[in-house]
């Protein structure tokens, strides 16, 4: 094994002798660090070597392979560079330094021709109106202690169905429609599980919030996207009541919304939560008098939430008897299309300035 | 009715009745009927309900004089009942019967079929009616399907079926998928005389796996995955037979065959005030507890003091069969608070202390927007799913494949992105088609290398502006400064990607790792000219910096001097700095480029760069002399090392 990354060096060497133009190099390169190349087969034949030289092996095989990467992109650097100067144009030189912004440059004096849309700002830009939401619920929740926490969004069916207390062929999947990878990964349907993540590492008490991206095969229309934001929250220590998530959540609908908004809870049902709620505001488009928005009810639905079921205690091994805890779940695009009156969930993804510029 | 948890989603008046129209979350099966729905409201208003009547008359002749049964999958089929009524008429059902069948959506069909759908929205509990004489054998066997059998369902859909679906099937054949559809061949037709009717339970996950695999979903089935009261049979065979009597003038032969594995038990569940109390965050005696539970049919065991805890405390009950969905305290909390109703729960004002501290990544994703937004870019939120085109699949940051979706809904959204900036193309090209021509926009978010098991998912900041390249480099410069980030970049060629031109395209290099891609971007060549850049986001969270130290301000002059030199072509200016950086003067604080020129008096192939270098030191005040040794060293390192002449210099004092 060792003689052959010798000879393979020394072939190396000769061969790097030997080329002329950019071509060559790029073969080289494809020829050596490729997929397919000579230094992936070394790299192949590790675990078929007697375990005791596999790390002395393995570091050589890499140290080729740093050597060779470096010569090839040196010779890759020459080799462009005289190529494109022998066609006689001049090289940009992309080591030159940025220009720097400074108003005195950047202002120009001379009136710019009225685009179309003239409430497009050209200082400052704007925050994605989504972003901005995720900001607000950020902001309401730091103030009451809830750490912000990330959870990756290809997921493991436990941490999406089961630790949640959604079992395999339970009715309540068909609620979750989701894309799945391969085995058993999928995209997640939903951010509460990240719930799951945090409570494995972490004794109580906690208070996170989990904003981010979650999926589910929906059909593109006005209302539904096949990606959307949530963010998640959860309270977990002794004594915590319903009635804190109702303190809890009024605040943060009050502040979003405004104080003069009405709050309703709603009994629903999710399997993690028991019991569970949904959560209406007064319809801000006809005050409760009832309207499209709301269909006639008064109300809109904005977020499901709940005491944490004690199966889901049960998954992460903290004591039920001694532990009670909240959840909830915010649908970011739907509290963002109430507030602003936005009436096409799609228009957050076309990114139009024209609708960025708004918020 | 919202408030107890059943929401009205609407209401529609037919003729002299209304229909409404009522959402049942998945643990509700028993409010798939209309007692079920009454019941609720009972429970709300505080009223009883009144059952539909089930007395009938029937013959001499014994049931099991006329058919047989076997049920060899008990666990499968817990509960199996069949009963015959002979000599009826098949005819349309009544007008009341069509009416209300037709307001909920069902297609009216003959007074048989009729009565079994119309039972099944009054009970919850479906049944199925056979064409006796058509079953072979006068037998019902509920058993597996056997490999190579097959069956045609009512709705002419034709399946295969397998050992682990089971079937009702007579002494040849199966003639029911059980609990999701009956058999074209036996349905009940004009020309049927005798019928049996079957009303048993499925294991419930039995039937949805056999309903997923048959591609056949039915009201039948949808209610036993959900779970049927399995104390609820008798009353929705003995209601519909007592119907069919009444509508299709049947002779009912006497009895029933009923087969069923173990006596259901009710369970038995002992709620403590306390909890019940801690949890909600009430202070409610017992008697409104026991009262709200009556209200829901719960047989309170308790009322009397037993043993040592004060009956005060704790209520012993027992769930009526329907409610499969209450087996532990914490459901008969729910219970008592959707009754009690949410709204009446209070609301506490007081939250304990804890502290919450950003992290550096919410602290860095901060920073970043604010900058960008603050010179005038908008943000993008772009999807994370994407077609599997050459563009979208570029990958800058390892060499494998994107990650597929196993079951897309559509071809443009099958596979999980790689990079970012194909999407803000097209964001580009969206504001460009839309009269938008100026756009500078980024992105944060996540792009998904797949990995070994689970995929490395890398969040990016990507950002693309109608600005040159330089201009571009000098926002990124000036955001890693901002980042407290002071170790310097590398900015070397590459050459490895379709979305940037050859000759404007870098990767960006910070120490030993790779801060991320820069270029022109090539897919708009033809229609406009943006730059655009890819960064490790979470390279540049590791690399922050936001402490500070103060740096006493000099009391001294600087000294500036500007310098032109004649280069080679291919000389670039991160060699010129590096060479001067070599010369390793301790009082030179700062060297700044500001001009490349190539003309007549520039020989071809050459070009001559300007700039400035600044002496200063903070202890005292420069001679003129040493800044001129300084220079000179500097120059002679700049002719040995790139052949660099000066072309013209000048003092700046």
């Amino acid at each position: 094994m060792l003689e052959k990354l010798e000879e393979a060096k020394r072939n190396i060497q000769r061969e790097i002798n030997s080329i002329t133009a950019l071509k060559d190099a790029e073969q080289l390169k494809i020829k050596y660090l490729g997929r397919k190349g000579i230094i992936q087969d070394f790299m192949k034949l590790i675990p078929s070597l007697p375990a005791e030289q596999r790390a002395a092996i393995g570091q050589r095989i890499n140290s080729l392979k740093t050597e060779v990467t470096n010569i090839v992109e040196e010779l890759l650097n020459k080799f462009s560079v005289e190529a494109t100067s022998k066609a006689g144009h001049e090289i940009f030189d992309i080591t030159l330094p940025g220009k720097m912004h400074s108003i005195s440059k950047s202002i120009t004096l001379k009136w710019d021709i009225k685009p179309p849309n003239s409430n497009i700002l050209h200082l400052p830009g704007k925050r994605h109106p989504l972003t901005q939401t995720i900001d607000d619920i950020k902001e309401v929740f730091a103030r009451l202690g809830f750490d912000v926490v990330y959870g990756p969004e290809v997921e493991s069916e436990y941490y999406n169905f089961e630790a949640l207390n959604i079992p395999a062929d339970h009715p309540s999947r068909t609620d979750f429609d989701t894309f799945y990878i391969k085995n058993d990964m999928l995209l997640r349907s939903q951010t509460s599980t990240v719930q799951i993540r945090v409570m494995e590492k972490q004794k109580p008490p906690i208070r996170i919030i989990a904003p981010g991206r979650v999926y589910r095969p929906d059909t593109v229309d006005a209302r539904h996207s096949f990606m959307f934001h949530q963010a998640e929250g959860l309270l977990v220590d002794e004594g915590v009541s319903f009635a804190d998530l109702r303190g809890v959540l009024n605040q943060f609908i009050k502040t979003y919304f405004g104080q003069d908004v009405h709050v309703r809870f709603r009994p629903s049902f999710f399997p993690f939560t028991e019991p569970s709620a949904e959560v209406d505001i007064s319809c801000s488009l006809c005050k409760g008098k009832g309207c499209s928005v709301c269909s006639y009810s008064g109300w809109v639905e904005i977020l499901g939430a709940g005491m944490v079921d004690p199966n889901v205690f049960k998954a992460v091994h903290y004591d039920a008897e001694k532990y009670t805890g909240f959840a909830f779940g915010i649908g970011v695009e739907r509290i963002t299309m109430l507030k602003y009156g936005i009436n096409d969930i799609r228009l957050f993804y076309e990114n139009d300035i024209r609708f960025l510029s708004q918020f | 009715m919202a408030n107890a948890g059943l929401v009205v989603a609407d209401i529609q008046s037919v003729e002299d009745d209304f229909c409404l129209d009522v959402e049942v979350t998945s643990n509700r099966p028993d409010c798939l009927g209309v007692i079920g729905i009454a019941r609720e409201v009972a429970a709300v208003v505080g009223a009883g309900v009144q059952f539909p009547e089930t007395n009938y008359t029937s013959t001499d002749i014994e049931v099991s004089k006329l058919i047989s049964i076997a049920v060899e999958e008990p666990i499968l089929c817990p509960h199996y009942t069949a009963r015959v009524v002979r000599h009826i008429t098949v005819k349309p059902s009544p007008e009341w019967m069509q009416k209300r069948l037709k307001c909920i959506g069902l297609r009216p069909v003959n007074n048989i079929v009729d009565i079994t759908n119309y039972v099944m929205m009054e009970t919850g509990q479906p049944l199925h009616a056979f064409d006796l004489d058509k079953l072979s054998d006068q037998k019902i066997i509920v058993r597996r399907a056997k490999s190579g059998e097959e069956i045609v369902a009512i709705n002419g859909a034709r399946r295969a079926l397998f050992h682990d679906m089971l079937v009702i099937a007579d002494g040849k054949r199966p003639v029911a998928i059980a609990g999701i559809m009956g058999g074209k061949d036996t349905e009940v037709s004009e020309s049927t005389r005798h019928i049996l009717l079957e009303c048993a339970q499925f294991e419930p996950r039995q039937v949805r796996r056999t309903s997923k695999a048959t591609g056949i979903a039915s009201d039948s089935s949808y209610r036993f995955e959900r779970a049927v009261d399995p104390e609820g049979v008798e009353l929705a065979s003995k209601r519909a037979v007592k119907l069919i009597k009444d509508f299709a003038e049947g002779e009912v032969a006497h009895g029933v065959i009923d087969i069923r594995s173990g006596k259901y038990e009710k369970k038995r569940i002992t709620l403590r005030i306390e909890r019940l109390n801690k949890v909600l965050g009430l202070e409610i005696k017992r008697t409104i507890a026991s009262d709200i539970l009556k209200r829901l049919q719960f047989n309170i065991l308790n009322e009397v003091e037993t043993g040592f805890k004060p009956v005060s405390t704790f209520i012993d009950v027992e769930v009526p069969s329907y409610r499969g969905d209450v087996y532990r305290e914490i459901d008969l909390i729910e219970e008592i608070a959707r009754i009690y109703g949410y709204n009446n729960i209070p609301t506490k004002t007081s939250i304990s202390v804890r502290g919450s501290v950003k992290s550096k990544y919410e602290i860095v994703e901060d920073a970043v927007r604010q900058f960008l937004i603050g010179i005038g870019f908008y943000e993008a939120k772009t999807f994370s799913i994407v077609d599997t085109s050459p563009l979208q699949s570029v990958n800058l940051w390892s060499d494998r494949v994107g990650i597929d979706i196993a079951n897309p809904l559509r071809q443009e959204e099958s596979r999980l992105r790689t990079c970012l900036l194909p999407s803000l193309i097209r964001a580009k090209i969206y504001n460009m088609n839309h009269g938008v021509e100026q756009v500078r926009i980024f992105e944060i978010a996540k792009v998904y290398l797949a990995g070994e098991k689970l995929p490395e998912e890398k969040t990016c900041l990507s950002i693309l502006a109608d600005m040159d390249y330089l201009t571009l480099k000098g926002i990124v410069e000036s955001l890693l400064v901002s980042l407290g980030i002071t170790s310097k970049c590398e900015w070397v060629t590459f050459a490895g990607s379709i979305l940037f031109k050859a000759d404007k395209s870098t990767k960006i290099q910070l120490g030993n790792n790779i801060l991320g891609y820069m270029g022109e971007a090539k897919e708009l060549e033809f229609k406009t000219s943006s730059c655009m850049v890819e960064l490790d986001l979470d390279l540049l969270v590791k690399m922050s910096n936001f402490a500070k130290y103060f740096q006493t301000l000099s009391q001294f002059p600087p000294v500036l001097r500007d310098l032109a030199i004649i280069v080679d072509e291919g000389v670039a200016w991160a060699s010129i700095e590096k060479c001067i950086a070599a010369a390793n003067i301790s009082f030179m604080t700062a060297i700044n480029f500001f001009d490349i020129y190539r003309g007549k008096q520039i020989p071809s192939g050459k070009k001559s760069i300007a700039f400035n270098l600044c002496f200063q030191s903070s202890d005292r005040t420069l001679k003129s002399e040493e800044v001129d040794v300084a220079q000179q060293m500097i120059l002679d390192s700049l002719y040995k090392t790139l052949g660099a002449e000066l072309r013209k210099q000048c003092k700046i004092l």
